[in-house]
């Protein structure tokens, strides 16, 4: 079988790219495709997506050696919020076999 | 063969009669669409059957044709049932399972129909109850459970995403259409579809409708009509069950079971044959596409799009986050510079004034106690105190940066830059986060998989420069620099990236020369409009823990160097009023200042600030603050003559080339240990050895790095 969409997204995050645009632009597809094509990869658990959200570690000030007690930030970063405000990414990687 | 339009009353209830009559005129060997098998028709769930109905709901009659309505969530599912049934439906769940189904009667030529409103489901490959019911459904071989037709609702604005659904319902012999709705998004989006051609790529019926402005309605209802009267599809891909089922239907033979790509709902044996049935029918789709959709060349980029064009290109990207980051600072120093006069002027003023009149009126004036609360409490803490304008005005700023999204590709032209050097591409993140503070940025390195991973990035977090070292950068470049003072704490900044490229070169090629770079790939969020509320609040936050430090850490560190400084080491010296030189404070340091005499600042002055910015960085401006203030309290401070002070060390102890001393001063606070808070978070995730290592490691960088600066910079300045 040729290869289709998904396989040649999954060539292009093994190539290294860092942006959707990216695979976009190297495989050729749509931008519509390429999203559609990530999110089945990661239905199939072929790709992690996961948020990352500057600011404080994924846990929470809970988590945080600098948390207080009561679970807020003691450090002067800003903490989780509803909001989720500074710079949320979705990380989006090869999930490997292992993990 | 159709079925005659007499036989599905419109307004029939769900009496026998009407099924009756449906079934008497049903050829028993034919397979009719609008006419499934009379067993199928007593073993169907009974529209409301298990159902509560929402008001008064009429239903379809008993044995009328059973429509499922399915699609992703948030396609407009449900806006198109509610259109089509008169918002009139009965809900329930369905038999056997938990699930909520809606029904209702839809009235197309002919007669009525059951549309069931199938809960959203992006394909047959169940994730959740939702999904595996709306699988049972549509692929289920029981005549009895299965409906005569499908409509799948598709976006127009995510087509792609929509389209696997059909291209699962397409291996079937179902009777699809494609309901295309979001034409208006699409649109705006500069998103045209030719629907003609879609449906030949497809080879299934697509209808546009607008379920919310009710249009497209009547032709969904004749297509319907027409679909149900033209029989089963022949499955896309002619596969082998498909061909025979062709030739069952052309022999005129009822099928025993729809066709489907698995009956347990699975794709194959593993996951090699999961992920090529999907990448086949994402080529499908690809190609259903790659006909029928045009993008207007105007509108294929968002201004989103446009802007990271350049905000994350290889080389522009870097200038323009470098250029953002000047302006930053340019900014901060400038404006806040003379609110920070100011504050200086206020504590060293009336505040000072006030405590000496009020501690003279309870009769401890002129002692230990003035002493120690002018010369220590305030004079150190309040200056640590006068920077909160400035760290106000620098957090806002960043705010407004990360609010906005722009931090966000920041981070990708960081994390490319990475990339390229070898370095684990995550590791970006806590890299940047410890540009504000090194202490969550430890935290942060958990999001790293690999524990290699994690303990070179708490080692080189340290590098960042975080924004406590900022308010000795800014004093330091204020008094030395007064004219460029926002470049050379930019320059700092520069500084701080190359030390952790070069620091986490050497690490990779000697403690870890196997580590990998994870593939990395960023989804970034759409460009926003900064928000006051938002950005102010961050900065409030921000500052409250700049506070929380300058009133906790802070207070201790004072109290204890004023302490140190009270004790004396020469005789005939009575405690709290000795000179600071003959102080132990200043014993102290003199034993350490000969080791930095090679890097231009090794006078006990210089020297005991590094030893009290291992606690906080910000200690470092309120240990000079004392030093100073002690050193000839009876002359009062003086706004601003911290500066000059400091110029007067640093020229004696670099042999006139305080430019050059101090920049060496700045490159070693970079380079050592940030605080004992982040000494801490280390050892929490990294271990104790680490930590140590860590420790030797910024001691043994900041030395040589400093060292090389002052020897090197004083052969030219």
């Amino acid at each position: 079988m040729n290869a289709g969409p998904l396989t040649a997204v999954l060539a292009a995050f093994q190539s290294g790219v860092t942006s959707l645009d990216e695979v976009s632009t190297r495989t050729g597809l749509s931008r519509d495709v390429v999203a559609a094509s990530v999110d089945h990869l990661v239905r199939l658990g072929r790709i992690e997506a996961r948020s990352l959200a500057i600011g404080c570690p994924d846990g929470g000030c809970g988590t945080c050696a600098s948390g207080t007690a009561d679970g807020t930030a003691g450090c002067g970063s800003s903490g989780p919020s509803m909001r989720r405000f500074g710079p949320v990414l979705v990380s989006l990687s090869l999930r490997r076999p292992d993990r | 063969m159709s079925m005659p339009p007499d036989t599905l009353p419109a307004d029939a209830g769900p009496t026998a009669p009407a099924a009756t009559a449906r079934e008497a005129q049903q050829p028993a060997a034919t397979p009719s669409r609008g006419a499934p098998q009379a067993t199928a028709e007593a073993s169907r769930p009974a529209a409301g059957a298990n159902c509560h109905t929402d008001g008064a709901a009429p239903q379809a009659p008993a044995g009328a044709p059973v429509i499922a309505l399915a699609g992703a969530p948030n396609v407009g599912k449900s806006t198109l049932f509610n259109a089509l049934t008169g918002a009139r439906r009965t809900v329930g769940n369905w038999p056997g399972t938990t699930v909520e189904v809606g029904r209702g009667a839809w009235t197309i030529p002919g007669g009525a129909v059951s549309l069931v409103d199938l809960p959203g489901a992006y394909s047959l490959d169940p994730l959740s109850p939702d999904e595996e019911l709306t699988r049972d459904l549509l692929l289920n071989p029981d005549p009895a459970q299965r409906p005569d037709a499908v409509v799948v609702v598709a976006s127009t604005a995510h087509l792609a995403r929509s389209l696997y659904l059909v291209a699962q319902v397409r291996e079937t012999t179902l009777p699809v259409i494609v309901a295309l709705t979001m034409i208006d998004v699409a649109t705006r989006r500069g998103i045209d579809v030719d629907t003609a051609a879609l449906e030949r790529a497809l080879g299934c019926e697509v209808v546009s409708l607008d379920p919310r402005r009710r249009t497209g309605h009547e032709e969904l209802d004749q297509v319907l009509r027409d679909v149900l009267d033209a029989g089963p599809l022949t499955p896309r891909g002619a596969s082998a069950v498909g061909d025979h089922l062709s030739e069952a239907v052309s022999d005129g033979e009822q099928p025993a079971a729809y066709p489907m790509p698995d009956p347990t709902g699975g794709d194959g044996d593993g996951d090699g044959d999961s992920l090529a049935r999907a990448d086949e029918r994402f080529a499908w789709i690809e190609h259903a596409i790659a006909v029928s959709v045009t993008e207007r060349a105007d509108r294929r980029q968002t201004w989103s799009d446009r802007i990271d064009r350049w905000a994350t290109a290889p080389v522009i990207g870097p200038l323009l986050f470098l250029a953002v980051m000047w302006a930053v600072f340019q900014v901060t120093t400038k404006v806040a510079g003379p609110m920070q006069d100011a504050l200086d002027g206020f504590f060293s003023g009336p505040v000072t004034d006030a405590a000496r009149a009020g501690l003279g009126a309870v009769g401890l004036g002129g002692g230990v106690i003035e002493g120690f609360v002018t010369n220590g409490l305030i004079a150190g803490v309040g200056m640590v105190l006068t920077f909160v304008p400035l760290m106000a005005l620098m957090f806002v700023l960043l705010a407004v940066l990360e609010d906005s999204g722009y931090m966000a590709r920041a981070a990708v032209v960081t994390d490319r830059l990475m990339a390229r050097l070898g370095l684990p591409g995550r590791a970006f993140l806590p890299l940047v986060v410890g540009f504000g503070c090194n202490v969550p940025a430890i935290a942060a390195t958990r999001i790293l998989p690999q524990a290699r991973h994690r303990v070179l990035t708490a080692l080189l977090v340290p590098f960042t420069s975080c924004s406590a070292r900022l308010t000795v950068y800014v004093l330091l470049a204020t008094t030395f620099f007064p004219d460029r003072a926002g470049t050379v704490v930019f320059a700092m900044y520069l500084t701080s990236i190359v030390l952790v490229v070069l620091i986490g070169l050497l690490l990779k090629s000697t403690l870890w020369r196997a580590v990998g770079a994870d593939p990395l790939v960023l989804d970034l969020p759409p460009y926003q409009r900064p928000t006051v509320r938002l950005s102010l609040s961050v900065m409030w936050l921000r500052l409250q823990g700049f506070l929380r430090t300058a009133s906790g850490i802070i207070v201790a560190t004072v109290c204890v160097v004023w302490v140190l400084q009270s004790i004396p080491v020469v005789a005939g010296e009575s405690f709290g009023s000795v000179p600071v030189a003959d102080s132990l404070y200043a014993a102290i340091s003199r034993l350490v200042a000969p080791l930095l005499t090679p890097a231009g600042f090794g006078e006990w002055q210089a020297v005991s600030a590094l030893v009290v910015g291992f606690v906080a960085k910000e200690a470092v401006i309120s240990s000079w603050a004392q030093t100073y203030a002690v050193a000839d309290p009876s002359a009062g401070r003086v706004p601003g003559s911290l500066g000059h002070q400091l110029l007067q060390t640093f020229e004696v102890s670099s042999g006139g080339h305080a430019g050059v001393a101090v920049v060496a001063f700045m490159v070693f606070l970079l380079a050592y240990t940030p605080c004992v808070a982040t000494l801490a978070a280390q050892k929490r995730e990294i271990g104790m050895k680490w930590t140590v290592l860590g420790v030797g490691i910024g001691l043994i960088a900041a030395w040589v790095l400093s060292v090389l600066v002052f020897q090197v910079g004083r052969l030219f300045w």
